[in-house]
Formats: structure tokens, sequence, C-alpha cells
């Protein structure tokens, strides 16, 4: 499952400050994936970079592109730099398909980090509210 | 009992879990709403000791605040939340489950990512940043309630009175679009 802690790549979602271009050797550090000849690799798994120039612009590779071969949504706002990568979409279809609940890691109202599994083997009534 | 509050003024979701016990947690980026695909609160989610989800999304009420507008009698769905509890009934077969919720479009998913992005920059005092992604976001998920009616107050807008009914009004004439199941 994923690791814990309140911060937000417990989720797999990311925030990138400096626009969408990265150098090759910082890729892992930015999205956990690296490139390799055989294609995009983490850990075991590796995913077919079917046209490698689609990825690349000029020395850098381009992370909307790389995230839409992993198939996570991605969008970039130019003015900032910021650049927000979604949840794999496989972990919300599990959810949707596989009535598998997908795991979240969020903090309570001091901050400290509350995972849905810290409740697991439980019955869990999951209630999303807000004040507007 | 695990409750999420879609939003990020924590002073007031301190206000109304005054007395609560269960744990309430903050999901002021929305990634709740990305993994469960979710459009509009307060929704509920049954999750099983074995993590299968066996009631998505839910427009369920625990009052009857909202019954005139809504239309929801709030004790049929505490019956069969509490049923759910004590007998483990379940009132969806898993087939009807596996249907219940439409995945988000490519532009509702593009719409949470603006939205992040807006709150973002708004917590960093860039407001005309978050101004432009918020409207980016409101542009792409036109009827998605937490992204529409969430960003009103972090643009200093009343999401109730006028601005309510301006959107429920478009919400209506769309054909009240919700991911999940409505209904007592």
């Amino acid at each position: 499952m994923q690791a814990m802690g309140s911060d937000t790549n417990a989720n797999d979602v990311l925030m990138l400050e400096d626009g969408p271009l990265v150098d090759a050797d910082e890729l892992e550090a930015t999205l956990g994936w690296t490139l390799k000849p055989q294609g995009l690799c983490r850990d075991e798994t590796c995913v077919i970079v079917p046209d490698p120039d689609a990825i690349r612009r000029g020395d850098q590779l381009d992370v909307l592109a790389i995230a839409d071969l992993l198939d996570r949504p991605a969008v970039s706002d130019d003015a900032s730099g910021l650049v927000a990568i979604g949840v794999p979409r496989d972990r919300r279809r599990s959810a949707l398909h596989d009535q598998q609940a997908p795991e979240f890691v969020l903090p309570d109202l001091d901050g400290m980090p509350v995972a849905l599994s810290d409740h697991r083997s439980k019955k869990r009534l999951l209630v999303a509210f807000a004040s507007w | 009992m695990i409750a999420v509050a879609i939003d990020e003024d924590v002073d007031k979701v301190r206000a109304a879990a005054d007395g609560i016990t269960y744990p309430v947690l903050m999901d002021a980026d929305h990634v709740v709403t990305e993994l469960y695909a979710i459009s509009n609160v307060p929704t509920v989610v049954m999750i099983d000791e074995h993590d299968k989800i066996v009631h998505p999304n839910w427009s369920a009420f625990a009052s009857d605040t909202f019954r005139e507008i809504t239309g929801v009698d709030s004790t049929a769905q505490l019956d069969r939340i509490r049923r759910w509890v004590r007998d483990g009934e379940l009132h969806m077969s898993p087939e009807e489950v596996k249907v219940a919720v439409d995945d988000l479009s490519p532009d509702e998913e593009r719409a949470r990512l603006h939205f992040r992005i807006a709150t973002n920059l708004r917590r960093s005092g860039d407001t005309t940043g978050a101004d432009r992604n918020f409207a980016l976001a409101n542009e792409l998920a036109p009827h998605d309630w937490t992204i529409r009616r969430a960003s009103l107050p972090l643009q200093g807008k009343d999401p109730f009175g006028d601005n309510y009914f301006a959107l429920a009004k478009e919400f209506n004439a769309a054909g009240r679009p919700y991911h999940g199941v409505t209904g007592h």
C-alpha cells in the first residue's frame, strides 16, 4: 500500500513547480519513473514508449506527455510554472468497477495523518462533506 | 465513520465537527473527489471489512434540513445504513454497484487539477493566478459542485444565496448530473 505520511505523495498526486520540462536524470525524483531503453520503468514494471520523440522537448523530457503514457491526467499552468498530475486512472477505475476502495491519507483537524487503511477490518462509512 | 471535508477552511470544519468523536479529515486538494469520482457533497460510501465498496457515492443527508430542496427523506437513508452496520444487509447487488457511478470525464479530471493549482496559488498569495485556474476549472466542469461551489468562498464569494441559486438553475437545466446514487 501507500507510504504513510502527511505529504501528498501518499495519495499519488503531484504538484511540480518549475514547468513540465525536466532533465532525464531528474525524472525519477520527479515522477518515480526512469527512462530506460525498454521504456519507462519503476521497480519491475516498465511501460512501453511507442514514440520516444513524443516525450522529448529538445534535451529535456515532457512530464505532461509522460503522465499521459502512465495513464495519469496532468495540466500545466504556464504563468506560474505549476504542473498538477492526478492519480493514476486505474486507482479510480478499481473503485468504480471492481469496488476496491482506494487508499488515501489525509490530515485530521490537528494535522495528524490518518489513512483509510488505519481502520482496516472494520466496516467504514466514508462521509464527504463541506462548509460551502 | 470517517468524515472527509472537501474543504480547506479548517475553522469552519472544526465548528461543524464540534463534539464528533470519529476522525474528521481535511481534503483541501480534493484528492478523494478524484479517487472516488465525487461531484457533490454530502455523499457517503459504504466500505466493508475487506475494503470492498458495497454502496458507492450516495447523495445522503443526516437530517431533513434540505428536504424541501432535495426531496430526500433522511430517515429511510439512515435506516439503510443502520441495517448494513448491524445486520450486514446490502441494498445494492455487486452488479448494480459496478455501474452506479460514471467515471470522471477527461474535462472533469482536468478541472480537479486546475482547482488544485488554484488553491495552491491562493495559499501562496497569487490571487490572479488562483482566479485564472478557478476559471478554467469552472469552465471544464460547470455542473460539478465540488468545483463550482467550492471555488466561490475561495474567491471571496458567498456560496449561499444568489450564487447558489444561479448554480442550481444551471445544474437543473443540465439534467442534474451526479456521479453516484441519488434518492432514498
